[in-house]
């Protein structure tokens, strides 16, 4: 039996295009996936075709941002503000929510169920729809909107833990919330302030964000990703991160911060199934990928790829890593 | 060397009728600055410039120039304007709504990519020469607009971050120190400005009697254009010192104050009106940094967010005082940013196709001149330089921009020879 690991990581196959592909999800049952990009269109594919063909989804008028294979249906938000239910035969649409956040949609999380999809928007609210009909099922709202130095607050992303029960929000200024899945209710808030940078003095603007985040695979914990501390805002020069928290006690358990190859967002974290280690992704210019190991809370390994990656899809059995990122779609192997 | 201007009626006329308005601006009387009848009396004295200098190089496709729809025109949205088939970035809900008061230019080609050139250039208004020194915008609007007997500052810049702060330095060159700027940095009122509490009044103006005793013998014999300007400066500081006042926000209603809001660029902003409307004609705010390599997209939304509420109510301010008519308000930048977006969804230095914006006096509101192609790479219409948007700019606020300064012998033009303005955005 073929041993698959982080150190097997290779790269198989990379198709360059000209726009940026920011999101993308595995269809589970192919050997395909969905793209989501910057000329606002979707498309699906199988990279791994001799002569691969992208199928696109036309609906929305602006970056696509979030995307959700609910196994009946595509889900997709952008920073149109709008929220589109895809037949994923017919790459029609089913239903759209117009202004389904009152700003931009950054993201998007299905649950472990099925059931339910999460969207995050720059209005700071997170909404959870019902997967099937569409409808608006609750509001989850307390972050700030405005940052302690009176500029718009950003919310990148949302979680819902494995076992259910909780969900995960991140903002620009580094808070992160943990919310009761089922009441709604805010349980704790914990806060990565390296993640964020305000320059009062030189440039007088700010920078980074927590950009990422994901439960453990026991729902214990939640790792936060980012970029570290910057001198130069006008660049993405300073580490990525990834800071893990316990969740009950708020503790922070593992603080990890990337050598001078790792340099810019994690815009990602995948915790493999056995929660022994994690995947890291994200860059500036280009990007990497990086395998931090949990438990010796030291880098595996880690790889510079030809584009900042925005994100990726990883098969179940983690044999295989669809990459999307900055006019590239890549796949991974991680099979000996 | 010998400065000398070439004969201006309206000058002449300006300075016989606006020394009668100098009582009227002292700052003393700062309070009937709120009436109405003096904003009346100012507007039919004299022009103004505020201009809002956005260093570091705001994007175009991200302000007054998007390109929705492309690959280079980014996340961002275009909205409608209040002018009828005109269109900015989704960023900026409230100047489209007044983009009556505002041209905008499209198609300038500045060709210096580089910041400190990009600004030196976006400052004279053409290249800098090996063997004369030119002076600013500022210096110039201080010498034309500004008033002899002025006890406000005639020239006045913010800039508070240190990123690029050296490539904004206001420069009078063979104007002389009189027309140099007063330059805040670190806070948002002049600092030395108030006589120190050891030296007693008396004692301070003996000093400046026994300085005025020692320059006029020092002079004596000497003919320089350079020392006059730097005794004229010397003269007028017991006005500047009385004009402390100015900079002081909390002397405006705090409805005022809180429709600016709280930032510093906001707050430098309504400084600057205050100083418009005391009778300065030249101030600028400098807003620092643009110059998003990375994450354009974070930074704009911030950094457009602010320029387009602080913009819209300095115009609305401006225009509620009756100022507005008088007052020309420009955007500009050292250039504009590249629509290719790189890795890092940033986006770099690019002076051949960008926006700079003109509102209020002597402009004709909801114009947009030049055009630049579909994906925003090159000008396709229009293409006017530095020097011509100089050129406009003095032509605006009643200057014309083709007479001569002397320099020694020398006529200095203060646009290069041949320069055109584009009336197309002239009132």
């Amino acid at each position: 039996m073929a041993e698959i690991g982080p150190k097997f990581f290779k790269e198989v196959k990379q198709i360059s295009r000209d726009d940026i592909l920011l999101r993308i999800s595995h269809q589970k049952s192919m050997q395909s996936v969905y793209v989501g990009s910057s000329d606002a269109k979707i498309y699906s594919v199988d990279p791994m075709a001799d002569k691969p063909e992208f199928h696109e989804f036309k609906g929305h008028t602006s970056y696509v941002m979030g995307l959700v294979d609910t196994e009946k249906h595509l889900v997709s938000g952008s920073y149109d503000r709008s929220l589109i239910w895809w037949d994923k035969e017919s790459r029609e649409i089913v239903r759209r929510v117009e202004d389904a956040h009152d700003r931009w949609i950054r993201n998007m999380f299905l649950s472990p169920d099925g059931q339910t999809v999460l969207s995050v928007g720059d209005d700071m609210v997170c909404k959870l729809w019902d997967a099937e009909s569409g409808e608006l099922v609750r509001e989850l709202v307390s972050h700030q909107k405005i940052t302690p130095n009176h500029f718009p607050n950003m919310l990148y992303a949302t979680a819902v833990s494995p076992d259910g029960n909780l969900i995960a929000t991140v903002d620009r200024i580094a808070k992160i919330k943990i919310w009761d899945f089922k009441t709604g209710e805010e349980v704790t808030e914990f806060e990565a302030p390296k993640c964020y940078t305000w320059d009062p003095k030189k440039r007088i603007h700010s920078i980074g964000g927590i950009r990422s985040v994901c439960f453990s695979p026991d729902s214990k914990s939640v790792a936060v990703g980012g970029i570290g501390p910057i001198g130069n805002i006008d660049h993405l020069e300073s580490p990525g991160r990834v800071e893990i928290f316990n969740v009950a006690s708020g503790e922070k358990t593992h603080e990890f911060e990337g050598d001078k190859k790792v340099i810019g967002l994690v815009e990602q974290i995948v915790f493999h199934p056995s929660g022994k280690w994690l995947m890291a992704v994200g860059g500036k210019h280009t990007g990497w990928v990086q395998f931090l190991d949990l438990e010796k809370k030291e880098v595996i390994r880690q790889f510079d790829v030809p584009m900042h990656v925005h994100q990726v899809a990883v098969t179940d059995d983690f044999s295989t890593v669809y990459g999307a990122g900055h006019g590239k779609l890549i796949v991974w192997s991680m099979v000996n | 060397m010998t400065l000398q201007k070439s004969f201006s009626r309206r000058r002449f006329l300006g300075q016989s009728t606006l020394a009668g308005a100098g009582a009227a601006a002292s700052v003393m009387s700062l309070d009937i600055l709120k009436s109405e009848a003096f904003s009346k009396q100012l507007k039919q004295k004299g022009k103004r410039v505020l201009l809002l200098w956005l260093a570091g190089g705001v994007s175009q496709l991200e302000t007054f120039d998007p390109k929705p729809g492309r690959l280079t025109g980014g996340p961002f949205q275009a909205i409608q304007t209040a002018v009828p088939g005109v269109e900015i970035s989704e960023l900026m809900p409230k100047m489209a709504m007044r983009l009556k008061h505002t041209a905008i230019i499209r198609s300038l080609n500045t060709k210096i990519g580089d910041h400190g050139g990009g600004s030196r250039l976006m400052h004279l208004g053409r290249r800098d020469e090996p063997n004369l020194s030119y002076p600013d915008m500022g210096s110039v609007m201080a010498r034309e607009l500004g008033r002899l007997d002025s006890k406000v500052p005639d020239y006045v810049t913010f800039y508070t971050a240190t990123e690029g702060r050296g490539n904004a330095v206001g420069h009078p060159g063979f104007l002389g120190s009189r027309y140099a700027p007063m330059f805040l940095t670190t806070d948002n009122k002049p600092q030395n400005l108030r006589r120190l509490e050891t030296i007693s009044d008396l004692d301070h103006r003996e000093r400046a009697d026994l300085r005025r005793v020692l320059s006029a013998r020092f002079s004596q014999g000497r003919v320089s254009p350079v020392l006059g300007s730097h005794n004229v400066a010397y003269g007028r500081v017991r006005g500047l010192m009385s004009s402390e006042a100015l900079f002081d926000i909390t002397r405006e209603p705090k409805s005022i104050q809180d429709k600016y809001g709280p930032t510093l660029f906001a707050q430098q902003t309504l400084v600057a009106r205050r100083l418009i409307e005391a009778g300065t004609p030249f101030v600028k705010v400098s807003r620092a940094w643009w110059d998003s390599h990375g994450q354009n997209f974070e930074t704009h939304l911030e950094m457009v967010t602010e320029l387009d509420h602080v913009m819209s109510t300095l115009l609305d301010d401006l225009q509620e005082r009756g100022l507005l008519e008088d007052t020309l308000v420009i955007t500009l930048s050292e250039f504009g940013r590249t629509p290719t977006i790189n890795g890092s969804l940033g986006r770099d230095h690019f002076a051949r196709a960008w926006s700079a914006t003109l509102s209020g006096c002597g402009i004709r509101g909801g114009t947009v001149f030049g055009s630049t192609d579909e994906d925003g790479q090159h000008v396709k219409d229009g293409e006017v330089g530095a020097a011509e948007l100089f050129a406009t700019i003095y032509a605006a606020v009643g200057i014309d921009p083709h007479h001569e300064y002397y320099v020694g012998s020398r006529p200095v033009p203060l646009v290069d020879v041949g320069t055109e303005v584009i009336s197309e955005v002239l009132a």
